[in-house]
Parts: C-alpha cells; sequence; structure tokens
C-alpha cells in the first residue's frame, strides 16, 4: 500500500488536463501587466478570476507606503506574532481595521484562511463548546472547527430556520454555541441574511461569528460588509476578513466588541505557530484600507461593472446563478461542460475561475467570474464578447445533441 | 462482516434503511443494488460534499444532528443506519 496511492485518480485527471494545455489549476501568470491583465501562456488576457475586486494592486498609493515599509523596517518580521513579530505597524493597521468597522478590538493574521482556522479553533473547545455551519461555509471554516475538535453541525445553506431547528435539538449541557456564516458566498455570489441568522444565534444564547472575506469593501454604505448593508454590524460577535481581497494585499483578520478576543493572542495556534505578515504587506493593506474609506467611487464603479456583466450574461442566455454581485458565477451542466467553456474563455483572451465537485455546492460545475473596479470599458467588452463566443458554441453544441 | 451485529437490532433497522435508501436512490447513477455492505463514496461513487448534503435530509426527515466528525467515519449504508439509530436514542 503505497502513500501515494490516493492520489492516482485525481492525478490523471489532472495529468490528463496538463498534457492537453488545459488544466484550470496549473495557470501561471507569466507577467503581470497591471490589476486586470496578465501574459498568460504568450497571451496578453484579461483578468476575471482574481477577487481583486476594487483594483487596488497597482494602487500608486498602496506601492508607495509598501516600498517605505520596505526600505524602513526590512524584507520580512522572521517571528510569530507571540514572539518577536509584532511591530508598530502591526498593531496600528489593527487599530485601523477596528476603527473603520466601528469595533472595540482586532486581531491580525497572516492570511484570511488562519483567521478564520485560529479564531474559530481557538473559541471553541472539544466536549463543551458546538459550533454550527452553514452547509456553504469555506473549507478554512470546516479546517477551523476540525483543528478546534469541537462538535460541529452544519444546517442548510442561507436558513435561519434550520439552524433554529439545530440550535433546539441541541443538549442543553452544551456550554458554548459559536453560529458561523458568511457574508457573501464566493462560489456563487448569494449574500446571507445577516441580521435573521443574528436573531435567530442570539435568541438561543449563541454567539455569530461572520467571515467577511468577499465582501469586506464591497458592500455596505461605508464597505463594511454584508453586515453593514442587512444592519446587523451592532449585532455580530465576531467578524473575520482577509486582505488578499479588497485589501489587495495578503493577510487576514478578527474583529469584536468582545474585549476577550485578546485572549486569541494567547491561545490561537495559527496566530501564535506561524511568522506574522511582513511590513510590506501590513503598508499596502493599510493604505488600501484608506481607499475603501475615502473613495466610495472604488465600490460604485465595482457594481456599475458588476450590473453590465450580469444583464449581458442573462442577455446571452446563460445561467447565471445569483442576483448581479462582484461574483457572477454561471451553472454549466456538467465538468467536461464547465472544462470545455472555461478552455473557450482562456483561448478568447478571459481568465476566469472554473469550479467543479467537489469543490462545489449541490455537485454543480460553475464558471466564476470576480469583477474588478479596475476593470475598464474595454476589458468589460473583451469578456462579454468571449461569453458570447462561449454561449453560441453551447447552443450549437446541444442543437446538434438534440 | 463489521457492523452486522452492532446494531442493537432495532425493530425499525429495516424501516431506517429502506429510508436512507429512497435518499441515495436518485444519486445511484450505476443502479447498484443498495445492501449495509454498500460503500457510499466506493460504490455509488458519490463525492463526500453529496454525502453531506443528502445526510441533511435525513436530519430532517429524523429530525437529529448528525455531527460532522460522525458524517466522515461512516463509509458504508449500515454504518449510517448505526448512526442514526445511535444519535435517535441520545437525543431523544
Amino acid at each position: 500500500m503505497s502513500l501515494f496511492e490516493k492520489f492516482e485518480k485525481n492525478a490523471a485527471l489532472y495529468n490528463q488536463l496538463s498534457a492537453a494545455g488545459r488544466n484550470p489549476f496549473n495557470i501561471v501568470m507569466e507577467r503581470m501587466l497591471g490589476p486586470t491583465r496578465a501574459i498568460i501562456r504568450g497571451r496578453e488576457t484579461v483578468l476575471a478570476g482574481t477577487h481583486n475586486y476594487l483594483g487596488q494592486t497597482f494602487d500608486a498609493a498602496a506601492i508607495a507606503a509598501a516600498q517605505k515599509a520596505l526600505s524602513e523596517q526590512g524584507t520580512g518580521t522572521t517571528g510569530s506574532r507571540f514572539a518577536n513579530g509584532t511591530y508598530n505597524s502591526h498593531r496600528a493597521l489593527e487599530g485601523e481595521i477596528a476603527n473603520f468597522l466601528g469595533m472595540q478590538q482586532c486581531v491580525v493574521y497572516s492570511t484570511g484562511y488562519q483567521a478564520n482556522l485560529g479564531a474559530i479553533a481557538a473559541l471553541a473547545t472539544p466536549g463543551e463548546d458546538v459550533i454550527l455551519i452553514d452547509a456553504d461555509c469555506h473549507a478554512c471554516i470546516y479546517d477551523g472547527c476540525q483543528l478546534s475538535g469541537a462538535e460541529t453541525i452544519r444546517f442548510r445553506h442561507n436558513s435561519p430556520e434550520s439552524l433554529a431547528k439545530r440550535l433546539e435539538r441541541l443538549d442543553p449541557a452544551v456550554k458554548g454555541k459559536l453560529v458561523c456564516i458568511e457574508g457573501m458566498y464566493s462560489m456563487f455570489g448569494d449574500i446571507a441574511p445577516v441580521r435573521e441568522f443574528a436573531e435567530v444565534a442570539h435568541a438561543h444564547g449563541a454567539y455569530l461569528y461572520v467571515d467577511e472575506a468577499h465582501s469586506f469593501g464591497v458592500y455596505g454604505a461605508n464597505g463594511r460588509g454584508v453586515s453593514e448593508a442587512d444592519g446587523a454590524m451592532d449585532m455580530i460577535d465576531f467578524y473575520s476578513g482577509t486582505f488578499s481581497k479588497s485589501l489587495a494585499s495578503i493577510g487576514g483578520f478578527v474583529a469584536s466588541n468582545h474585549p476577550e478576543l485578546e485572549y486569541l493572542r494567547f491561545s490561537s495556534r495559527p496566530y501564535m505557530f506561524t511568522a506574522s505578515p511582513s511590513p510590506s504587506t501590513i503598508a499596502a493593506a493599510g493604505a488600501a484600507l484608506k481607499n475603501i474609506a475615502s473613495t466610495p467611487a472604488l465600490r460604485e464603479t465595482l457594481w456599475a461593472n458588476a450590473h453590465r456583466l450580469h444583464a449581458a450574461f442573462r442577455q446571452l442566455g446563460l445561467n447565471v446563478a445569483a442576483d448581479p454581485a462582484p461574483v457572477v458565477s454561471i451553472l454549466l451542466p456538467s465538468r467536461e461542460a464547465a472544462f470545455a467553456a472555461w478552455h473557450m474563455l482562456l483561448e478568447k483572451g478571459v481568465y476566469v475561475n472554473m469550479a467543479v465537485p467537489p469543490a462545489t455546492p449541490n455537485s454543480t460545475s460553475l464558471l466564476r467570474l470576480s469583477v474588478s473596479a479596475a476593470h475598464t470599458p474595454t476589458d468589460l467588452d473583451e469578456i462579454v464578447a468571449a461569453y458570447a463566443f462561449m454561449a453560441e458554441a453551447i447552443s450549437a453544441t446541444q442543437a446538434a445533441a438534440e | 462482516m463489521a457492523g452486522l451485529g452492532e446494531t442493537g437490532v432495532n425493530g425499525d433497522d429495516d424501516l431506517v434503511f429502506r429510508k436512507i435508501a429512497t435518499l441515495f436512490e436518485p444519486l445511484n447513477h450505476k443502479g447498484v443494488k443498495l445492501d449495509r455492505e454498500t460503500d457510499l463514496v466506493a460504490d455509488l461513487e458519490i463525492d463526500s460534499v453529496s454525502v453531506l448534503d443528502v445526510v441533511m435530509d435525513i436530519e430532517d426527515s429524523y429530525d437529529i444532528s448528525i455531527p460532522v466528525s460522525t458524517i466522515s467515519e461512516i463509509r458504508t449504508m449500515g454504518d449510517l443506519v448505526d448512526a442514526i439509530h445511535s444519535i435517535k436514542k441520545h437525543q431523544a
């Protein structure tokens, strides 16, 4: 029995796709040309699968701040937040994020994945507490539950009623209850009824944890996320986010009004046992955050672009998964159809994400496009033209099959 | 034949089995004959996420909650039947 035997089934598919030059999981950005363009396989390509929602990766102020931090504070911290890896700049950014959200506390982690992993694992204890998660939560939330060792129960996606049923079934001896949801779900671009979830959670004595990785900076009058858009900011117990989407850097955070959040600093393994974010990544995230606060036009452009693409895809007769959102996913009938469609778009110079089971809810296959405020009218035209080509090819195949 | 003698010989064992068999039938594309030894992933070729989704239907049918860690230990239809009995007894 070889250690490698378990990989064989997926390896066959992976190698077959790579050999055909059609592997969506093996793409190399050969050269970046800007926030929405890169050279892929020698060809200039419009990037529409990068979650660079506000398009700030080449923002002049963010680059200047990162360069300044790099020369003043060095290339890396060479230590964890718990030891030598906390600089003034890490603490300052925590204050700025808390302030932006109107919350008391914030703890910065090295990635968004680690923020969820670390906070959830630290908050719930095996044998005492129970975690209830939305079935469609991201892998890092599932992994956080597993790392915590606490009993974990799933409820139906976006159903406060399904959560209520599961809370009511719990043994009265359960000590703490933690409910985890996301603001916007990244596969379909659908959003959670955060306020309703908060009401159900609190009515049953549970804490609410909201991951706004994809919605931070994008939803709400001030860009505080779906929680703000739903009027639920003051009902959130724990708010998590990432620097690697609208903040155009890398890192993550958890914020709260509970002063006890500070205890994560000595209880959360992914905080204590990995190096802290480098000074330049912290500076870039800080500059991007300032832009979000001062420039609502970024959000307005993003939404205008999202509405334009959503309407265009509908008009092409494509099966769009959700209402207009910064993620516009179209559903395809099979894995094979998704691979073919993804490849067609790339041939036409448009890069999007392809997602197939088991990474997707309800065994769906889809092409996921993330819109950016930095997409120019030309970018959008090229995206729509590529999708039109794909839509025509799909209907031709369907017609041939009938 | 693990699991066969461990069901606690519940009178409704057959009913629970039949109920979950109906829930898995729409995913049984290969037309495998379902019995206690049927391996959900290897025999039915259902991915782990789809198993989780069927479990959600089972939870609603029986008004029980099946923890994620229990689901990940389930390999066969028989394991699932046993888990349902055990949780029903505990949560009743």
